[in-house]
């Protein structure tokens, strides 16, 4: 089952859980299927049109990702890793 | 010769008119910008002068690095005695200035005094050889622009320049110290906002600075390592794929982010997320550019990471530069005005008027909230800024910020720390922040430790804070911006080559640490306790959030645990500011 890491940023939906086991064949189902648990986590990821918010990267075992990927097809074994950008004031 | 060997500084005395260069200390080679600032102010300035009086300073400290050919690291502390707070303040601004004071070798300029006449205007004119205070009547009660716009006909093309505006002249608390941008029209539109320091300069009568920097070089390092070390950094940030979007398109696009977070107030913080967002959000005014002109350029020489936007008018006319996300959102969204059309207009007059854009923000919205106008009113708003230049009562009081504001109006609901307007980021989200507003002796300030991280654990609040202290504290004395986000150990190796001589990670982070005691000891020195290091009642009433609901329920031995120092983990060495 793919593993999602979560940044601390984003885990108050999650009630503070960092790595959730997901079932789900792409990036896209993956997330979905973690705001079915926990309500309030997809929209810190995508905006309402379904695309990757443009403060959100992301990364499959380690490598960087490009932003139309979230329908990619991923493996039992892979971890999907969140990272949020730079802030600023 | 060593590198610094020659550095001078200059010495301002406004009760006699009168300026003197002095080779600059020893003693303090190794301090810059914020922590020299700290360190005059802590030697020099007694901690109970008024803040308006003769006996406080103004200081104008460029960092250690600036002038020199590394990236984006020619920026200016502006310290004093802050008239809002009532204690040390740093305010750290871009623009021109800083890498022109260094560039003529000039480590620090120390104003000090007052004229007899209050009514008299003067102006310190600086270049290679000489500095000299000269009558300004004639500029007397300009706004920035108009005032900038008369000096480049007067000064040469390469001048860099540093002003207030009339809200600086009347020695308001939110008066704010602009700075020339790297522009070939030299915009008024960086300024060192918080605390009130525009106003220390005109209780000085000082009503500008005019830097000639000429044909200036850039300050030579030890080594020419320092050379390659730059190049390195430079082509490492350009090439991050981490940094985007954020230096592509400037802090403004991080409204949505930090709206997703709660963190984005609307309504005097009422509510931690605006319906405005979409109309707000910098990806506006990024689309802008297209049709209109504008666009994002660096608003000092060598920057790299050229954040700040230039904003057109529907005609294509230039309006404003540098709008940046915590104007957005505090006098956007924290006043319910849901276009980012009329924050430009606001920003724009902010900048004119000479007062910080976050004090401002909530000090109306305040005033929203008490009753003195609609919320989402743009166009009154405007008329309220044009008050403030004026001097009307309530525009007096806007100019003084959101504590004088809620004073006036008896209004209860006034959410800063030591009298200083909590930013945009929120306390109740980001409580590590939270913790960095409390203990910070400059009051709530993001720049002095931001941690945007809502899903941190309560027993790592102190330590981020701390951390995240000591790391803005050491960009803030190197010349750094905290946006090209560099870490402690690159800033040492920087060190290092720059002075030739062995500089390490742990010698940075001891530098930010003593600039912190510094400031603290100031401010204990004024009569400040922890009795001061509260959130307003406020934060911890008024619940924001969606499912998970977010108030200020830091306990206080969570809070003063940040001023013992916790011991060094690798975290603090490389971590980047936020």
């Amino acid at each position: 089952m793919p593993t999602l890491e979560v940044p601390s940023r984003y885990r108050v939906p999650t009630r503070g859980e960092s790595r959730i086991d997901v079932k789900g064949t792409t990036i896209r189902e993956c997330i979905v299927e973690v705001e079915s648990r926990f309500p309030g986590f997809q929209e810190l990821i995508l905006d309402t049109g379904g695309k990757q918010k443009r403060f959100v990267r992301l990364f499959l075992n380690g490598d960087a990702l490009e932003r139309d990927a979230l329908d990619r097809s991923l493996s039992q074994e892979d971890t999907i890793t969140i990272m949020a950008s730079a802030a600023g004031g | 010769m060593s590198v610094g060997s020659e550095d001078k500084m200059i010495r301002v005395d406004m009760t006699r008119q009168s300026a003197s260069i002095e080779a600059f200390p020893e003693k303090w080679k190794f301090l810059g910008g914020r922590a020299l600032s700290a360190k005059i102010l802590l030697e020099e300035c007694d901690p109970d002068c008024d803040p308006l009086g003769a006996d406080n300073f103004l200081i104008l400290a460029p960092g250690l690095l600036a002038g020199s050919s590394a990236p984006t690291s020619g920026r200016l502390s502006v310290g004093g005695k802050s008239p809002l707070t009532g204690g040390i303040k740093e305010a750290n601004v871009g623009g021109d200035p800083g890498q022109d004071l260094m560039k003529l070798g000039y480590r620090v300029v120390i104003v000090t005094g007052k004229p007899e006449d209050p009514e008299l205007r003067y102006a310190l004119e600086v270049d290679g050889d000489s500095a000299r205070v000269i009558p300004a009547d004639a500029h007397k009660g300009k706004w920035n622009y108009a005032l900038i716009e008369d000096l480049t006909q007067t000064y040469s093309k390469k001048a860099s320049f540093i002003s207030i505006g009339p809200a600086g002249e009347m020695q308001l608390s939110g008066a704010s110290v602009a700075c020339t941008d790297h522009s070939q029209e030299r915009h008024p539109a960086r300024h060192a906002g918080r605390g009130g320091l525009g106003a220390v300069m005109g209780s000085k009568g000082l009503k500008f600075v005019a830097i000639e920097a000429g044909r200036a070089a850039s300050r030579k390092p030890a080594d020419k390592q320092f050379f390659q070390l730059s190049k390195k950094y430079t082509r490492d940030f350009v090439a991050g794929p981490g940094q985007e979007p954020f230096p592509k398109w400037g802090t403004s696009v991080g409204c949505e982010e930090a709206n997703s977070l709660y963190t984005f107030p609307y309504k005097n913080r009422t509510e931690g997320r605006s319906p405005d967002v979409a109309t707000l959000d910098g990806m506006r005014i990024v689309e802008s550019f297209e049709t209109r002109g504008g666009g994002m350029h660096n608003c000092l020489t060598g920057c790299i990471v050229k954040c700040s936007n230039i904003v057109h008018d529907a005609n294509g006319e230039y309006k404003t530069s540098g709008l940046e996300f915590e104007t957005l959102t505090m006098l956007g969204s924290n006043c319910a005005i849901a276009s980012w059309e009329d924050v430009a207009d606001l920003d724009r007059l902010c900048d004119d008027i000479g007062i910080d854009t976050i004090e401002t923000g909530a000090a109306v919205a305040v005033y929203m909230d008490a009753g003195g106008m609609e919320f989402g009113d743009a166009e009154g708003t405007k008329r309220l800024l044009r008050e403030v230049a004026e001097g009307t009562e309530i525009g007096r009081a806007i100019g003084n910020g959101a504590a004088t504001v809620g004073r006036l109006k008896n209004h209860h609901r006034v959410a800063s720390v030591k009298g200083q307007a909590i930013p945009a980021w929120d306390p109740r989200p980001l409580k590590a922040a939270g913790v960095t507003y409390c203990t910070s002796a400059m009051g709530a300030d993001h720049t002095a430790g931001l941690i945007v991280d809502p899903g941190q654990a309560p027993e790592e609040f102190a330590r981020a804070s701390q951390e995240s202290q000591i790391l803005n504290a050491a960009v803030d004395s190197s010349g750094f911006c905290q946006f090209l986000m560099p870490n402690i150990e690159e800033i040492a190796e920087f060190y290092t080559h720059f002075y030739g001589e062995s500089i390490n990670r742990e010698a940075v982070a001891d530098m930010g640490w003593q600039c912190l005691e510094d400031e603290w000891e100031f401010n204990r020195r004024v009569g400040f306790g922890p009795e001061d290091d509260k959130m307003p009642a406020c934060m911890a009433e008024d619940e924001i959030g969606g499912e998970v609901k977010f108030v200020w329920d830091v306990p206080d031995e969570i809070v003063a645990a940040a001023y013992s120092r916790f011991d060094p983990r690798d975290e603090l060495f490389t971590a980047r500011p936020s």
